[in-house]
């Protein structure tokens, strides 16, 4: 029977949870319990509490939230069920305390039964969140050609900012058009910033958000966005022409000065002008042609006549035994004449005087081709053998010896003989006789040597010779004289021995006719001597009809004498 | 005639010389005055800036070092939060049971502004003195508190207590400047022993119920400073 019993029992219980099951799957129960989600304070002044209620069994629940507050006796209940929305409490400035404690329920109910939730508690500074800012406004500024962006906004709704109660501290975040990444700033408690480090031509999005004291934050401000602009860009632009158009003339015009360089080298850099000398021509100069240069350096200079003494060669006299001895081959190489003057005695006696300078002088003679064909003739001729070797003329005691070695003239003949005569002159010299004397020691610009002749007065044993002083006239050797020399022929006065010749004397007179050049005395003579017998101041020239002795030809002395 | 005049030319001329000097001499005399005047002037005038700095920096100053130390302490507990016994939740002491709970402040807003600048000051004092105590205490027990993060909750209770000296002396400062009225402290004695528990979970709970005490009590004074700043500093609406 107990078995019976206890198994009714089980049926029992059984048979009521399916009738309780059954009961519930007709949706008519108690309400399901809620839940407490949570509270905010945005302010710090007042909080909301929002549940979630639970099932409601079917029935009509209502759900009623219920409080315990630290310092406050008694359950009590919320406030305000509709300020904000369904399923939660608002509790007003009146209602809400701050640094104590909350004991929150909300209690579901309908006709079935009550369900409670969960105690919640909390505290009021726990709960702050505030609201997000407000106006965000995001400004493109611009400073001294630097863009920022300005941001500008305003505390969230319903926040004391005026007692100090709250701080608020913000927070903001940019956002570039193309990129993901959010940069943060933090503004503290000012309510704008100026972000410096943007891009042009891209556009940026900025969200706000802030915090009270050490709550938590608040939800992000809608995202504000603007353009930044693309000035550079223009300015290049703008730039990059400028430069173009610029460069368009200035390509030109060194083209220009490319083409015309030589012009403007000219211009620039005249040319230096080079040194200049008057009658100088450079390119002559280069070029170097010897005559040219030097008719152009000389510059008119007019030089005297050449040799005038050229023209004045006179006839020179070959005296000797056989006749006038014509030396074609001399007569080439003559260029002196030799000139006797009328004066001249012509001593063969007279000894000449050492032998050694006169061979000396001889030598230099020969070397010099000045002939004195002439006289050495004339000496050969007077000596008639002795003559044969050439004999120096004795120095004369007086002055120059070099006249009379310029007398002493190389003929053609050979120098040894010369010489073997110089050795030989001591006895032959007895029989030259002429002197040569200078007479003339007055300045008058004798280029050439100015041999005077003077007669032999005397001779005084071997070596003294006595000379004749007056005016004998001496002559000069023409090529001093430029102007007409009177030439004249003095006549054999006499000859004496076989040695002597005593010559006329005569006046100056010119014979032009006699100064002619080369050999042709004889032309001379044949002009002249038409009077051999004319004594006196008449010139004479004897010519060739002198026997032992041709003509002499005397040349007057100058008028200086 | 001519004598007269030139002895009363003598006399004008000395007498110029004479004024001339008189009055070089007092001109002298003036520029040392004025010079020595404007110095002490100057020396006074820098005294007096040096010493006089306004009640609106210091209470600036106090209000920056009283929002570092909320932002510790609110730290520390949700750091000691993160591991916490779920049971603590149940067994926890109520916050009434605070030591500073006995301290009469005010709750809300409206009764914070009503409150007059001493007293709002002497409640800011009275608050932190009465937590010098249990910071010691807490600094004492963080070392065998069985919390991961044990280091860093050490490290953190000892710049709580830095922080919480060097405001308390500010505080004492800024009473100093405004009145006898602000002098008046409260003492809140800490009655909870020098251990704050034998087993782990009385540890952590009890270490846990403290600083959310602590935390409640700096955001007050935080607030309380906060608004004595905002009150001080009218000419700058920037302050509050």
């Amino acid at each position: 029977m107990t078995v019976c019993t206890r198994m009714r029992g089980h049926l029992g219980l059984a048979l009521l949870l399916l009738l309780s099951a059954a009961v519930e799957s007709n949706s008519m129960s108690p309400p399901g319990k809620p839940v407490l989600l949570g509270c905010r304070s945005p302010e710090k002044e007042t909080f909301t509490c929002w549940w979630e209620p639970g099932s409601d069994g079917g029935l009509k629940t209502t759900h009623r939230l219920f409080y315990e507050r630290e310092r406050l006796e008694g359950k009590h209940e919320c406030p305000d069920y509709r300020s904000a929305g369904r399923n939660s409490c608002f509790f007003d400035r009146d209602h809400t305390s701050i640094w104590v404690d909350y004991h929150l329920t909300v209690v579901a109910s309908n006709e079935l039964g009550n369900t409670t939730s969960d105690i919640f508690k909390m505290d009021v500074m726990e709960i702050v969140k505030p609201n997000t800012p407000e106006n965000v406004t995001l400004l493109v500024m611009k400073r001294e050609d630097n863009l920022y962006l300005h941001v500008r906004w305003e505390p969230p709704y319903n926040t004391d900012t005026k007692s100090g109660w709250v701080t608020i501290k913000y927070e903001l975040r940019v956002k570039q058009e193309k990129s993901n990444e959010w940069k943060e700033y933090t503004s503290g408690t000012e309510t704008h910033i100026n972000l410096y480090n943007i891009n042009p031509g891209t556009l940026y999005a900025v969200q706000v958000r802030c915090r009270l004291d050490h709550g938590s934050w608040s939800e992000w401000s809608n995202s504000t966005s603007v353009n930044t602009p693309d000035y550079p860009h223009n300015e290049k632009l703008f730039w990059i022409l400028v430069s173009m158009l610029s460069a368009v003339p200035f390509i030109t015009a060194m083209c220009i000065l490319v083409m015309k360089r030589k012009n403007v080298k000219q211009y620039l850099l005249p040319p230096v002008p080079g040194p200049k000398i008057r009658g100088v021509d450079v390119q002559l100069l280069k070029r170097g042609r010897s005559e040219d240069v030097i008719n152009a350096l000389i510059i008119n200079q007019s030089f005297p006549p050449m040799v005038a003494w050229k023209d004045q060669i006179e006839e020179y006299l070959i005296v000797s035994d056989d006749g006038l001895l014509l030396d074609p081959s001399s007569s080439q190489k003559r260029k002196k004449s030799l000139i006797i003057p009328a004066g001249f005695h012509l001593d063969l006696g007279i000894q000449c005087k050492e032998p050694t300078p006169v061979q000396r002088d001889l030598q230099k003679a020969e070397e010099r081709k000045n002939e004195m064909d002439n006289f050495v003739k004339a000496n050969t001729s007077l000596t008639e053998g002795n003559l044969s070797d050439m004999e120096p003329p004795q120095p004369p005691t007086q002055k120059q010896l070099f006249p009379i070695a310029s007398f002493v003239k190389t003929t053609d003949q050979s120098p040894s003989k010369h010489n073997s005569a110089a050795e030989n002159t001591v006895k032959p010299l007895a029989n030259c006789g002429y002197v040569d004397i200078q007479r003339h020691e007055n300045a008058k610009e004798v280029d050439v040597i100015e041999v005077d002749y003077s007669r032999v007065k005397e001779v005084s044993g071997d070596n003294i010779l006595i000379l004749q002083r007056g005016n004998i006239p001496g002559y000069m050797d023409i090529q001093r004289q430029k102007e007409n020399i009177p030439e004249d022929y003095s006549r054999v006065k006499e000859v004496d021995g076989d040695n002597k010749v005593l010559l006329q004397r005569q006046n100056a007179s010119t014979d032009s006719s006699c100064r002619e050049k080369g050999n042709h005395y004889t032309d001379c003579t044949n002009q002249k001597l038409r009077n051999p017998h004319v004594t006196g101041p008449s010139k004479v020239g004897v010519c060739t009809e002198l026997i032992g002795s041709g003509y002499v030809d005397t040349i007057p002395a100058p008028p200086l004498m | 005639m001519e004598a007269k005049w030139t002895k009363r030319m003598k006399k004008r001329t000395r007498k110029r010389s004479d004024d001339q000097q008189i009055r070089s001499k007092r001109k002298a005399m003036a520029h040392r005055r004025t010079s020595g005047s404007k110095l002490l002037m100057t020396v006074l005038y820098m005294v007096a800036s040096c010493s006089a700095v306004p009640i609106s920096d210091l209470l600036d100053r106090a209000s920056q070092g009283s929002d570092k130390l909320h932002s510790l302490s609110t730290t520390l507990t949700q750091v000691l939060d993160s591991h916490f016994p779920p049971i603590g939740r149940v067994i926890t002491p109520r916050p009434s049971t605070c030591h500073t709970s006995s301290l009469h402040t005010p709750n809300d807003k409206a009764q914070a502004l009503q409150v007059s600048e001493s007293d709002l000051l002497s409640l800011a004092r009275s608050l932190l003195a009465a937590w010098v105590d249990p910071l010691v205490v807490l600094s004492a027990s963080v070392n065998t508190l069985p919390h991961p993060a044990q280091s860093s909750i050490s490290n953190k209770i000892q710049e709580l207590q830095q922080h919480s000296k060097s405001l308390g002396d500010g505080l004492d400062i800024i009473s100093g400047k405004m009145g006898p009225a602000a002098q008046a402290i409260s003492t809140l004695p800490y009655r909870g022993g020098n251990d704050i528990g034998q087993d782990k979970i009385s540890k952590l709970i009890n270490f846990h119920f403290l600083m959310s005490c602590f935390r409640r009590d700096s955001h007050k004074i935080d607030s309380f400073l906060k608004v004595l700043r905002c009150r001080a500093a009218k000419m700058q609406p920037e302050m509050c």
